[in-house]
């Protein structure tokens, strides 16, 4: 067992990797959280002794992340310990072959089998039956195909089908330069584009031993505050629509496409592609733009402001809200759930305020006053969400924004020299996503990717969505779907 | 038969067989007013009828006769029910009489052969769709004829044509009855044609259909009767309702003109309605038809109680 640690400012610290045998794989994952660490994923790779298992966890001043060689292509299960490793355990199985000792049964995840019951849960039962929606919809949908098991109009449990369009863009990437690397994560998904990007390009940093200065800071927690401003705007809409409810929806479509303009104004793209480099930052915003910005970002505001208002008068709407897809605090933990998700249940995590990459300062988690998990209240947060965007956006714009860089720093000095080629190193980066936090590690091998690995915001909130689901009635499904508005390009990349 | 029954009946078939699709492309067009876009013309759902006329129908295997049968079932049992639409309080004799609750059997009837088609087939949206349908029936036609018995107090007869003569005699409106049965129907009107709150029928998601959901299984020319179906039945409904309960004295072509004004009016209503509010749960449906039924027995009591009938 070999650890590296090293350690300066809290959170800029490299993570520290742990080497283990196969066999205490397990344990070195139970002590990594009785020291308080927050399981963050778990991928598969391949490493010199064959198939590798590594495991992600956040502690409060460093990620530390645990490898361990599985010869035999086994290894034992963490799934027990861990709820959320369900999905990252069926993922690396389908896309390495690694097994998992003790997970019984591993349904296929990525892999498609036709005969049901390898991927879907075995429902008993005379009244039973099942519903199959997709993976072709009405609307437009990506591609997902969702199986209900139901009872009349109770939902006893949703078997989700996604991966129809799974690109493999992380194995791609392998054996590319990093720069390369960043385009393949640039592809990910459209309206994650800039956290999945920023994720990549800090766990490259944090790799090199790289810290961004005050421009960059400024520049890339401006961009993911303009990602969410989007987002939140949308998912607002959509939940209007949802219900049925077009004067919400219109408006709140309205309020997306004025933001998206914004976006396109203050970066040359509506969904703020190719914003986001390696190392640095080319986003040049003038004193008499950034006013501009903030004007419309403050008319914006006040309007957004006027027409949430009347959505609270709105009975018919909020009817409808209000114990629907309801999630408890403990299952939210349990599973693993994140951003709005999580926050609803009362849960107080948010990556933004554990991020010294970026330009948060004295940053407070939304919460609510209730917390009850349900659409409702996942409707309450996004819109305190949006008040804390409005105001970090105002601040971020109060100067001209000029390109950055970045200093060495973040470890010990002589452990690291910037620049070397013949540096190796695995950076992890935490970034608060719209849907929660994302987690980009990233293996460099002389300036090469040698394995990158996303775990974004929807990758962690799929499995939560199938539990809030449950004893739901089969017409609200749709609703309690756009409460969580998971991205299926997310989890295919 | 008088020049007026005559035009009365040219009104029941050109109106009724024509003016369906643009009642629907006429509530679209001020909903999307409402919500700021343009919208399509009110003569889309035309096009579209035209566009489905042309296409060859796709049939799920396997099928029976049932399947087959129940577009052109469900569209005479409506064409039907166009014919005992009383015009102006006239109407011609076609030899099926004007009975209300002949028009609330044929309603009935259309929708059970598109449930019984939807049980054929066993698409999981279909019967999903057809079983919450005949879950809310069960309340809708209960208190349809209850508005309709409401109504029926005054002449002392179920006949259409009664019912609606009656309803142009002022002291009507002094009857707290007739004012409660109002409410009764919008409800119902609500409910049989399918608009928010108690159904979306513009809604993509299969999930959340009622009256949709059967449907999506026809296509081409079946599709055509079913929606042709669908839109005549939002004429029955209004044009019952302009007739039943709006104040409709004078001579025939005033009363063609207050019918005129008054499916337009419902139209708006209707639209506006769906604008304002959300989509109810389904499971609170029953509880909204339920105090409609409940606050049309509170209009038959008082109208007991003050002896309306003496």
């Amino acid at each position: 067992m070999s650890t590296r640690h090293v350690s300066i400012v809290p959170g800029l610290a490299p993570a520290a990797v742990e080497y283990v045998r196969a066999r205490e794989w397990r344990m070195a994952c139970e002590r990594q959280s009785g020291a308080g660490g927050r399981f963050c994923g778990l991928f598969a790779g391949r490493g010199p002794m064959g198939l590798q298992a590594n495991c992600v966890f956040a502690h409060a001043d460093q990620d530390h992340v645990v490898c361990a060689s599985a010869p035999g292509g086994e290894i034992d299960t963490i799934v027990d310990l861990f709820a959320a490793a369900e999905w990252d355990e069926r993922e690396a199985h389908d896309c390495y072959g690694l097994r998992f000792d003790g997970h019984e049964p591993l349904r296929s995840l990525i892999d498609h089998p036709a005969e049901p019951d390898a991927w879907t849960v075995p429902i008993h039962g005379h009244d039973a039956y099942r519903v199959a929606v997709g993976p072709i919809h009405a609307g437009v949908i990506e591609s997902g195909h969702f199986l209900f098991a139901v009872v009349g109009e109770r939902i006893l449990h949703l078997d989700l089908r996604l991966f129809y369009k799974h690109r493999g863009l992380q194995i791609a990437a392998e054996g590319r330069s990093l720069a390369e690397g960043l385009r393949h994560v640039q592809r990910v998904c459209g309206a994650c584009a800039v956290t999945n990007t920023v994720a990549y390009a800090q766990a490259c940093e944090s790799a090199l031993g790289f810290t961004p200065d005050r421009q960059l800071r400024q520049a890339r927690t401006l961009l993911l505050e303009l990602e969410r401003l989007y987002n939140h705007l949308n998912d607002i809409s959509a939940i209007c629509a949802g219900v049925g409810f077009a004067p919400g929806a219109t408006a709140f479509a309205g309020f997306k496409e004025r933001a998206q303009r914004l976006n396109q104004r203050l970066s040359g793209h509506r969904f703020l592609f190719d914003t986001v480099a390696l190392g640095a930052s080319t986003l040049r915003i003038g004193q008499a733009d950034a006013l501009a910005a903030r004007e419309e970002l403050a008319a914006l505001h006040q309007e957004e402001g006027r027409v949430w208002r009347e959505l609270q008068f709105a009975a018919s709407l909020q009817d409808r809200l209000d114990g629907v897809g309801a999630l408890t605090r403990a299952d939210a933990e349990r599973l693993g759930a994140t951003g709005p998700v999580a926050r609803a249940t009362g849960l107080r995590h948010d990556t933004r305020s554990e991020s010294p990459r970026l330009a948060y300062r004295s940053f407070t988690p939304a919460t609510l006053l209730r917390a009850t998990g349900d659409v409702s209240a996942r409707l309450n947060v996004r819109q305190i969400e949006l008040e804390q965007t409005f105001a970090i956006l105002d601040q971020l714009l109060s100067s001209r924004v000029t390109p950055g860089g970045v200093k060495p720093g973040g470890a010990e000095p002589g452990d690291f020299k910037p620049g070397d080629a013949a540096l190796t190193g695995l950076g992890v980066a935490r970034v608060e996503s719209p849907r929660g936090e994302t987690v980009c590690v990233v293996k460099t091998d002389r300036r090469a990717v040698e394995r990158l690995h996303l775990r974004t915001g929807s990758y962690a909130n799929w499995p939560v969505l199938v539990c809030a689901t449950r004893d739901n009635l089969l017409p609200d499904f749709p609703l309690i779907n756009k409460s969580f508005e998971l991205c299926y390009a997310c989890v295919d990349r | 038969m008088s020049g007026a029954t005559v035009a009365a009946g040219a009104v029941q078939l050109v109106g009724g067989v024509l003016l369906g699709p643009a009642i629907v492309g006429l509530i679209q067009q001020v909903k999307a007013r409402l919500q700021g876009r343009c919208g399509p013309s009110v003569l889309q759902p035309y096009r579209e009828l035209r566009r489905l006329w042309g296409k060859s129908g796709v049939a799920p295997e396997p099928r029976t006769l049932i399947y087959t049968l129940a577009p052109a079932v469900a569209a005479a049992c409506t064409g039907l029910a166009l014919l005992l639409l009383p015009i102006a309080d006239l109407a011609p004799e076609w030899g099926l009489g004007h009975d209300a609750l002949v028009l609330v059997g044929l309603l009935a009837l259309a929708r059970f052969a598109l449930a019984l088609a939807a049980w054929d087939t066993a698409g999981a949206f279909g019967l999903m769709g057809s079983a919450r349908d005949l879950m809310l029936s069960v309340f809708v036609e209960g208190l349809l004829l209850l508005v309709l018995l409401l109504f029926a107090l005054p002449p002392g007869s179920t006949d259409l044509l009664s019912m609606s003569h009656a309803a142009t005699l002022p002291e009507v409106w002094e009857k707290p009855a007739h004012w409660v049965a109002m409410i009764g129907l919008c409800l119902v009107v609500l409910a049989e044609i399918g608009r928010q709150p108690v159904d979306n029928p513009d809604t993509h998601l299969e999930l959340t259909m009622i009256h949709e959901g059967p449907l999506l299984e026809y296509a081409g020319r079946e599709l055509v009767y079913l929606q042709w179906s669908a839109a005549a039945r939002h004429w029955i409904m209004l044009v019952l309702a302009c007739e039943l309960a709006f104040p409709h004295p004078g001579s025939f072509a005033a009363q063609i003109g207050v019918l005129t004004g008054g499916v337009l009016a419902l139209s708006v209503a209707l639209a506006v309605c769906e604008t304002v509010q959300a989509k109810m749960g389904v499971l609170r449906v029953p509880l909204l038809l339920g105090s409609g039924a409940a606050l049309c027995l509170l209009g038959l009591a008082s109208w007991l109680a003050v002896g309306g009938g003496g």
